[in-house]
Parts: C-alpha cells; sequence; structure tokens
C-alpha cells in the first residue's frame, strides 16, 4: 500500500471534529498532501516526542478524538511511551504506526531489526486496550475504520511501500510557533 | 518529624498548583518525591499520568499546554538531563509553556556519590538550552510555583524549579 493510500483512508473516515497529531518525517508529509480539513498538529521535531504530546492533548481534550499518526522510525525513539499510554488509557487516542521499515528522510536508511519487529504486538503487551495489524490495502480499510470505532486507546500498525520523501525544499508559510498559534485559534474555535 | 514535614510541604505544594489551575502531572518517581508525588495522586483536581522516561512528561505537559490545560511534570534532575532536546524544542521551536519541579540531586546535600555528576551539570544544561529556572532551598522558596507558571506563560517556554532536599523536608535528614 502507498503511504498516500494510507493517509487518505483516514481523510475518508475522520470525524469532522477529530483532531490529527503528526509525528515526523514521511507519515507527517503523507497527510499533509492530503490537504484535509481536520485540525492538525505537526509535533515534529523532537523525534520521538509525538506520541507523548499526543497523549497530553488527549487528556487536555477528553470531548475531542485525537488521532496519532506515527512513523515507525519516529515511534522507535521511545518505546516506553507505549506504556505510559497504556496506563493513562485516553478513551479519546487512537494511534496508526506507518510502517515502511526505514528511516525515510533521513535517506532511506533501514530501522535496526528492520521487517521483524511487531509493532502491534508491542502495544499489545504494553496493555493497549485494542491493537491491529494491515499488512496491505485489502486489509487496510477494515482495519482504519475498526481503529475509529473502537475505545481507546487504539493502535493500528499499518504496513506501507518504501517511497522516496525527501526534505521540503522551502522554509514553509509559518513558524512552528506559528502554527502552533493558528491550531490553538481554532482549537478554541476561531479561524 | 521528618515525614509530617514532607506531608505539610507537599500539601502546599499541591494547593499552590491546584491555585494555579494546574489540571495535569506527569511523574517519574525519586525517593526525594515521595510525599509529593503520593499527594499529587490522591488530588481530585489534578489528572496524574505515571511516565517511563521523563521526556514523555514533557511531552505529555506540552500537549497539555497545546490542549490549553496547565500541567506539571514532577521528576529528579536527570530527567532535565535526558529531556535535553525535547525542553530546547519545546521552549524555542513549539513555545509551549508548562512547569517542572525537579529535585537537584548531586550537591552538598546527597549521600550518594552517583548522584553527583548530576549536581555539577544541570544549570549548565538548563543554561545552555535556554530554559528559565529557579533553585528552591527551602521550602518558602516553593511559594515561587505560582509565580514560576505564570513567567512560563509569559515567555512560553518550560520553567524549572530545582527543588534541594531541604526545601521539601524543612531541613530534616
Amino acid at each position: 500500500m502507498r503511504r498516500s493510500a494510507a493517509a487518505k483512508l483516514f481523510v475518508e473516515r475522520l470525524a469532522p471534529d477529530d483532531i490529527v497529531v503528526c509525528g515526523l518525517g514521511s507519515t507527517g508529509r503523507a497527510w499533509r498532501e492530503q490537504n484535509a480539513p481536520h485540525l492538525t498538529y505537526w509535533a515534529s521535531d523532537p523525534m520521538g516526542m509525538a506520541p507523548s504530546l499526543a497523549l497530553g492533548l488527549a487528556l487536555a481534550r477528553p470531548e475531542r478524538r485525537i488521532v496519532l499518526l506515527e512513523g515507525d522510525g519516529d515511534l522507535l525513539m521511545n518505546l516506553g511511551v507505549l506504556v505510559t499510554i497504556a496506563g493513562a488509557a485516553p478513551t479519546n487516542l487512537r494511534a496508526a504506526v506507518f510502517i515502511n521499515d526505514r528511516y525515510e528522510t533521513g535517506g532511506g536508511q533501514p530501522l535496526p531489526n528492520a521487517r521483524a519487529i511487531g509493532f502491534a504486538q508491542l502495544a499489545a503487551g504494553a496493555g493497549w486496550r485494542w491493537t491491529g495489524e494491515a499488512h496491505d490495502e485489502t486489509q487496510a480499510p477494515r482495519l482504519v475504520s475498526g481503529l475509529l470505532e473502537v475505545e481507546g486507546p487504539g493502535f493500528l500498525a499499518l504496513h506501507v511501500e518504501a517511497e522516496a520523501s525527501p526534505y521540503p525544499t522551502d522554509p514553509g508559510p509559518t513558524s512552528q510557533a506559528e502554527d502552533r498559534t493558528i491550531f490553538q485559534r481554532r482549537l478554541a474555535g476561531g479561524r | 518529624m521528618s515525614a509530617t514535614n514532607e506531608a505539610a510541604i507537599a500539601e502546599r505544594v499541591t494547593a499552590a498548583l491546584v491555585r494555579a489551575r494546574v489540571e495535569i502531572a506527569a511523574s517519574l518517581p525519586d525517593s526525594w518525591l515521595s510525599a509529593l508525588i503520593a499527594r499529587i495522586e490522591a488530588e481530585p483536581k489534578i489528572k496524574h499520568v505515571r511516565v517511563t522516561r521523563e521526556d514523555d512528561g514533557a511531552g505529555i505537559c506540552a500537549g497539555a499546554s497545546l490542549g490549553g490545560k496547565r500541567a506539571v511534570l514532577v521528576c529528579q534532575n536527570a530527567g532535565l538531563l535526558l529531556s535535553a532536546n525535547a525542553l530546547a524544542g519545546y521552549a524555542h521551536h513549539h513555545q509551549l509553556p508548562f512547569l517542572i519541579l525537579a529535585v537537584y540531586r548531586g550537591t552538598h546535600e546527597d549521600r550518594f556519590y552517583y548522584q553527583m555528576y548530576k549536581g555539577l551539570v544541570t544549570e549548565p544544561l538548563l543554561r545552555g538550552i535556554g530554559v528559565p529556572y529557579h533553585v528552591a532551598d527551602r521550602p518558602e522558596d516553593l511559594d515561587i510555583v505560582e509565580d514560576a507558571i505564570r513567567e512560563s506563560e509569559l515567555a512560553r517556554k518550560p520553567v524549572v524549579l530545582l527543588m534541594r532536599h531541604a526545601a521539601l523536608t524543612g531541613g530534616a535528614s
């Protein structure tokens, strides 16, 4: 399954008031390319911090469903966060990890123990309430729907093709702090 | 008397957090923090999250801040060393405010040789990454909690309160 197809599954299934938190790298760029209307916070950098930030946001806004779109390399920075999230047990948090087995933005280098890591098993072992694993595009639509329907915390491992995703060449229209301000204004109901 | 003092001081700090409308706390234990973490855990107005690494706690506080809620990370100063990248990112890149209450291990008060390196490098690290901090030497210095939270919001940065053993115990050993 292509990364863009995986991201599109979420565009098609998220409710209008769902909030997306993106980890760094190719997963975040795949979501950005969808131009989805959903309120989104790009949590990068620092690398590895998106899951805990998503947890804090989920605890702060229990009335909103928070969907973390995360990369496998980003999650491997801190697997302990799987236990922290399971312990906090936020019912409004879902996580989907895009697995391409390599550090795409950094040049496509393989992950340690690439293709042999059981991400869904790691989440299940950490105590996540619901876990699933989609190996291809025939399994993914049903499991993305399932992830969104169950009570959180829910975790879906989504295997995607390795596709080049180089660094953006322009600096972007806004700084991270400006993005944060815009996000908070929209979260508060403004435009 | 030590346990009584620690409990009273934990009560005072937690009351300040509640007055400041802190609603989320993340913690990783240290033996000097037992009373404070226990009191926060018992506080119904604060959601307490136990973390596996201190930078998880920084991320939780940043996410809570992003969502419009005040948050505090309670940890040892080793957690500041571990969280340097996260703290610098939230201070300068995201500009998200929250409070960190960190015990100040590795100084003249300590009894353990393996803590000592932390005392040497904590303040230089915080200066190096540009994260404001204060040192609480005595229990009354902890009354800065509410001001430190306001400072973090004015500066759009995490602010650290380094707490000496005497501040958390009233000087009992």
